[in-house]
């Protein structure tokens, strides 16, 4: 899932000191799964929010609403009769549904209320990991299912830095393990620790962000 | 009158207020003198609401909702089905309503009839006191208390002591015209 957590609180009271009326926008997709747009999160927040801005001597009208996805304008359009009267926009979805209520909602003013930073999966309750880079060229069929993109500090496609610990943990962060570490257990269980010694050449990075704004077109797709 | 209002009183160490007006409820409870007036000014119309599991009372509290209101203290109780059934919005919105403090009553651990449902809770309200402190609000305004068999009166209690941390900090600033 996308991974996103609250900006400061601080930080999001200074943006909607200036406003009468807000929607605050939850999203009830990725950024619900990591526990920071959902209903929940959008029902937490907007309290808090109202609580905080009121004890600075600014009363404030925060309407919510969450959507199924942020990122559909066929649910972005749910949010139309919401906006009525509102003077800004607060949305604690991706960066994604920001940028779509921003161009749906114009000239409303959209703030962003989170900050979106990995692609995760729960590893248990509380606990999210990033698991994909985006990276544009995948590797993982020669990396027995581990990603040394998202998962290797240094983002290494050769083997270990050096750095790994004698119980293989990762040298920057001895609480993450170093998956190449864990990339060569696998590859020994299953008996191909040899393919491990094809050397990789330098990766192609261009369909990723190295390549400038993505944009993908499938015709057997368009209207 | 409320059918769980004969509880006692705390000993309280009170200047009497030079006016001192009659008051029935403390003349019944106290059979002296009343002294609402100069509790009051102690408790400052403090509301608690003490939300609390429906398995760690007596039968004699299991009423769905009560509340009470005595010497200063408003206290409005209400009973959830198990304290893993407080959500973070919840607290929130009890506080956001004006409520000065929000006591909840949980089950001991490992005396949970859904096993880690108060010790969630435990780590809700922990959560929501972190929320509170980063918006500038006495986290003290949101407590825990894990016990069994309560009766109302020991509610009550607890209610008294949780107005009695909120108290420094003075109302809840989301009434009207006051500020913390």
């Amino acid at each position: 899932m996308i991974f996103a957590e609250w900006k400061p609180l601080d930080e999001l009271i200074d943006k909607l000191e200036p406003h009468k009326k807000v929607l605050l926008a939850g999203c009830a997709t990725c950024v619900a799964e990591c526990a920071a747009g959902g209903e929940k999160e959008t029902e937490t927040l907007a309290p808090l929010l109202r609580m905080a801005l009121k004890k600075k001597g600014h009363s404030i009208e925060i309407v919510t609403a969450t959507i199924e996805r942020q990122c559909e304008w066929e649910f972005v359009e749910e949010l139309a009769e919401k906006v009525v009267g509102v003077d800004a926009i607060m949305s604690i979805a991706c960066g994604i549904g920001v940028q779509a209520l921003a161009e749906r909602f114009d000239p409303i003013p959209v703030y962003p209320g989170v900050n979106t930073s990995a692609l995760t999966i729960r590893e248990e309750a509380g606990i999210w990991a990033a698991r994909c880079a985006a990276c544009g060229d995948c590797v993982l069929g020669e990396t027995f299912g581990y990603c040394p993109i998202a998962r290797c500090a240094k983002s290494l496609l050769n083997g270990p830095c050096g750095g790994t610990r004698k119980n293989g943990k990762c040298e920057v962060n001895e609480d993450v393990d170093c998956v190449w570490s864990l990339i060569v257990e696998r590859a020994e269980r299953r008996g191909r620790l040899e393919s491990l010694s094809i050397l990789r050449k330098p990766k192609d990075w261009s369909n990723s962000r190295h390549g400038g704004p993505k944009r993908v077109i499938r015709e057997d797709l368009r209207q | 009158m409320h059918r769980f209002a004969s509880f006692a009183i705390p000993k309280l160490r009170l200047r009497l207020p030079p006016r001192i007006e009659p008051c029935l409820k403390c003349a019944l409870i106290l059979g002296q003198m009343c002294m609402v007036d100069g509790i009051k000014e102690l408790n400052q119309d403090l509301e608690v609401v003490v939300l609390y599991c429906q398995h760690g009372l007596c039968d004699e509290a299991k009423a769905s909702a009560w509340s009470e209101q005595a010497c200063g203290l408003s206290v409005r109780a209400i009973m959830m089905p198990c304290s893993s059934k407080i959500e973070v919005p919840y607290i929130l919105r009890i506080l956001e309503s004006g409520t000065d403090a929000v006591e909840i009553v949980a089950c001991p651990e490992k005396s949970c009839k859904f096993l880690v449902g108060s010790l969630r809770t435990e780590k809700r309200v922990e959560y929501v006191r972190g929320l509170l402190e980063k918006i500038g609000y006495a986290p003290e305004r949101v407590g825990i208390s894990r016990r069994l068999a309560q009766s109302p009166q020991e509610l009550i209690v607890l209610a008294k002591a949780r107005a009695d941390a909120v108290r420094p900090f003075g109302i809840n600033p989301m009434k009207k015209g006051e500020q913390q």
